[in-house]
Formats: structure tokens, sequence, C-alpha cells
């Protein structure tokens, strides 16, 4: 059975849409991550075209945020001062990344500038997630517990201006990194398709020094706004936004998700970390040959607009 | 799938000094719409056709010295083409060079190989095959002027198309049945563009080309699939708002689903 993508233009086997979906949806609920960086990539390797893999995805990340969002709130656990100046900045940067995007596609480049992304990301967080489980694996056999990291002062935050208080995160900080974070990460969301947690999380608890129970939630609520402005934004400037290819995505990574996080909690998370970086820097490798390895047309066509 | 009847008529009969020489074809669809919907994955159009005016001398079906062509043809539009250049260690597009009027689709369908059916003039004037269609390559920069690469160009361009469907040549694909019926059977890509296609069919006659007829086939996108299409490019702010709710919704929806 095939089902005809009206954006993306192709036509696609809904189910091994909806398995892919289910694989990545699993992947991230076992190990707590978005997962757009990797189905961005893999829709690109089934040949859907990058500019729609990328849109399309900021479209599934909205939905596949909500529920995670919903629970925090429940919880009370969204810093919303913090999480509103995180969006600032992260709309400010969807907006700054929509317009290179757009540009990049004018001039017939986006297509490598999304890959050559996506291999320097992948691999340097593949690099990093290999690294640091190797290391907890490493010292958990020589039987040293691994060291917690303390959280440091950082002094160049407390000479930036408009300090202010963050009652929830019980910090007092100036509201110009959480806003130049939030821009990195709106950056990325519109040129890569990624919600961004996985720099957003680290960035929170290590530079801003947030408690770590308001930092998921608070990313959360980042990433819906941002990648909802992001989905509105593609679909406006660019016109790659593929929702049947979003609902198909989303109807296998729900019920992924739900096996990936239950799955996850009875495993051991080092191993699986360390096998997650291998699937990352695995599809880093591809992408990276893509670009490298002789084509196998020196030519490409495109009906021009 | 979806199949499209055609019917060819010998438009007149007449009685037949030589062979042929009153023959003619004439082309009717029954069905002159081609709809794109969410289970387009490429459409089987099957032509039925009959010739007459001619005698079946030994009766076995197949008629000596006649053969037809069938082409069908995409409304005009115009590629951009880049080649693929090696900057440091990786392969990016170059300069876009642009293939100003081609048209979308090119399908042809014969009897037998069409170098063998018609004389290469017969093919460069009535275009029986793309490499006698007139591409107006329009190149960019340093390369204007340039004929070797034009000639590059061309063929590149028309390697492209031809790998991916967009142009295609289908021996063997008009086959005659009996009484000088004949069937034509044409796989359209599903990436089939939407717009006017024109359908000829050319009878020929020991390599003479004795009729010819033209009709008119639309292809269309219908359904939802359309509705998508239509609003994503022509309301791309409500369209996108619109999926940001739809996914809000979803993902509400699975959670709720979820929560145990």
């Amino acid at each position: 059975m095939q089902i005809y993508l009206p954006i993306a233009e192709i036509a696609v086997d809904p189910f091994v849409i909806v398995f892919l979906g289910a694989g990545v949806g699993f992947l991230s609920g076992m190990f707590g991550v978005g997962g757009g960086f990797l189905m961005t990539p893999l829709l690109i390797f089934y040949g859907v075209p990058p500019a729609v893999a990328v849109g399309t995805e900021a479209s599934q990340i909205v939905a596949s945020s909500v529920s995670g969002v919903l629970a925090h709130l429940r919880a009370k656990t969204v810093d919303f001062l913090m999480g509103a100046f995180l969006v600032i900045g992260g709309v400010l940067g969807a907006i700054v990344g929509i317009f290179l995007f757009r540009y990049l596609r004018g001039i017939g480049q986006i297509e490598t500038f999304i890959t050559v992304s996506y291999v320097v990301f992948l691999s340097l967080i593949g690099s990093l997630m290999l690294f640091e489980s190797v290391r907890a694996l490493f010292l958990a056999s020589s039987g040293t517990p691994p060291k917690r990291r303390r959280h440091r002062s950082v002094e160049w935050m407390s000479v930036m201006p408009f300090a202010m208080r963050f009652r929830q995160s019980q910090i007092y900080i100036s509201p110009i990194p959480p806003m130049v974070l939030g821009f990195f990460v709106g950056v990325l969301a519109a040129i890569m398709g990624v919600g961004g947690g996985f720099i957003l999380v680290p960035a929170m608890l290590y530079i801003l020094n947030m408690p770590t129970k308001v930092v998921i939630g608070t990313s959360l609520f980042q990433i819906i706004f941002v990648t909802a402005v992001a989905t509105v934004l593609h679909a406006a400037a660019n016109q790659t936004v593929d929702i049947v290819l979003a609902l198909l995505l989303l109807s296998g990574g729900v019920i992924g998700a739900q096996m990936g996080a239950r799955i996850g909690v009875k495993l051991r998370g080092e191993q699986l970390r360390a096998l997650l970086a291998l699937i990352v820097l695995g599809v880093g490798a591809k992408l990276l040959l893509d670009l490298v390895a002789p084509p196998q047309s020196f030519f490409i066509i495109e009906f021009a607009s | 799938m979806i199949s499209i009847r055609l019917i060819a008529i010998c438009s007149f009969f007449c009685a037949i000094p030589s062979m042929g020489a009153g023959a003619d074809i004439a082309v009717a669809l029954t069905n002159e719409i081609v709809e794109v919907d969410t289970s387009f994955s490429g459409a089987k159009l099957t032509l039925f056709g009959a010739v007459s005016g001619i005698e079946d001398e030994d009766g076995d079906g197949s008629l000596d010295g006649v053969d037809i062509i069938a082409v069908v043809k995409g409304p005009q539009t115009s590629f951009n083409i880049r080649r693929l250049e090696k900057h440091a260690v990786i392969w990016m597009p170059g300069q876009s060079h642009k293939v100003a009027s081609a048209p979308s689709l090119y399908v042809t369908a014969a009897t037998k190989p069409i170098d063998q059916i018609a004389a290469i003039e017969t093919q460069t004037t009535h275009h029986l095959q793309a490499d006698f269609l007139p591409l107006q390559l329009q190149l960019t920069d340093e390369m204007e002027g340039n004929l070797e690469f034009q000639s590059i160009l061309r063929s590149a361009f028309l390697r492209e198309v031809q790998a991916l469907g967009l142009y295609q040549t289908s021996v063997g694909a008009v086959q005659f049945q009996k009484q000088g019926l004949f069937t034509i059977n044409i796989d359209l890509p599903s990436t089939t563009p939407v717009g006017s296609y024109s359908v000829s069919v050319l009878l020929f006659i020991d390599g003479v080309l004795v009729g010819d007829d033209e009709t008119m086939l639309d292809v269309n996108k219908v359904g939802i699939e359309r509705h998508i299409f239509e609003s994503a490019h022509n309301r791309p702010v409500s369209y996108g708002i619109a999926c940001v709710a739809l996914s809000l919704l979803a993902g509400w929806i699975a959670g709720v689903v979820f929560r145990k």
C-alpha cells in the first residue's frame, strides 16, 4: 500500500513511516530525548526532501511534547518566567533560522546545509554521549562511585545587567543568558527540525544553575512554543510542512514512546546510552558518507517554480 | 490504480488501392481525467483502440507493416539543473542552469523500437524520441555560450528525467489484438505533474506516417490531498496554524489515551 504525501510529493509506504515513528519514539521514550535529531535524517534516507523533513519534524515535536508539558504543568514544575525568556529568545532564533533556511533554499544549498549541520551535530552529541557512558561504565566496574558534578557558580553571569529573581528556580540571574540560550536553540529548531532539549537541559543545569526538578518541564515549555512558531514559519515561508507525514510519524511515535519508557526503566542506563550513542554516530557517518562519496549522478534537476 | 480507456477509432473507411493509402487513425478518451489522490502510486493508462481500413491479410491478428506510436506529453514547464561539484571533501550543487521549456512528462509507447518504425526526419518533426525534443537551455554566467557544456547538460537532463520516470519509452506497449484492435499500456509515475496532457497517436505503414490524431487528458489532484496541497500553497499561514492545532490535539489525545 502506498500513500501520496501532498507536500513532500512522494508516495510512501505508510507502515514504514509509522514503524519509523515507533522506532524513534521507542528510543526517545527509553532515553527521555526528543528524537528529532534521529527522525529528520531517517526521513531523508527514506527519500523525503530534506527541507520537508525539517519542516514536518517541527510539527511532530509539537505533538510529542504536549503530554510531557501537561504533566509538568500539573506537577507545577515549570518556571514560567524563565520559560518566557527562553521562548522570547527561541522565537527570535526561529525567525532568524527560517530566514537563513529560505535564503539557502533559494540558492539551492539547503540540502547540503542540513546534511552538513547534522553531520557536525550528530558526531558531537554521539561522541559526548559515548564518552560519558563509557566513562560511567568504567567507573562502575572499577568500583569508584561516579563523581557528582558540582554546580559551579558561573562568574561571567553575575556581571550581566538586569539581574532578576526567578522564584520557581530559586536563582537570581540576568535574563540575557536564557534569551541567548533560547535563541541558539530556536535557530537549531528552525534549520534542523529538532527540539533542542539535549542542549537546553544541560545548559539549564550547568550554566543557568537551575534545579533539576524544573529543568525538564521548563525546557519542554520552551520547545513546544518554539517548534510551534517554527512550524507556522516553515509553512508560511517555505511550504514544507507535510501534515500527513507528521500524523503518520506521530501515530507510531506515541506507541513507541510508551513502550520505550516502560522498557527503559527495567534496563541498565549506561549500556543503553552507549547504544544510543552508537546509533547517533552511525546515522552521522551515513550522512557524511553521502556527502563525500562520489554521487551516482553528477546532476540534479528540479521543477523551476 | 487508475485506468483510462482510450478508444482509437478509424475515422473513415475507404477502398484500399494500395494498403494503407486511405487509412487513418483517430483517438478518443472515455475518461479524460487522471486523479492524483492520497493513494496515488502511479497510474496505469490502458488505452483501447482499433485500426480499420487496413486488411489483416493472414488473419493472425498482427497487421504486417503497420505500426503505432503513442506520445503522451505533460504541460510545458521549466526545470533547474545543477552539476554537483566537489568543494574540499564534500559534493555540493553548483550553479543552477535552466531548461526553459520542456514537457513535464514525456512518455512514448510503440509497437516496436521507434528507430525501426520511423525515419529520423519524421521523428524529429513529431518529437517521437526525447532526443528530438526542442529543449531551450539557458546557461548562466561563464557557461553561457559554451556549446560543449550545453550538450553535456542536455544529455544529463534527459538522463535525470528518465531516472525519475518522467520521461520514458515503452517498446511493445502498443499491441495488436485481432481484427486491427489494439491496446496501449502506459505506466505514469507517482510524480506525474498535474495539468493538461496531450495524447497523440500516429499510424505508420511501412515506415510512412499515414495518419495521426491528438486528444487531451487532465491530471488533477483530488480529495483531501488536493485540499492539503492547495491550502499549504494558497493560505500558508492558516495552514501552518492548522498544522500546529492538529499536532497539539493529536499529542493531547495520545497523552490521554496512554495515561495510566
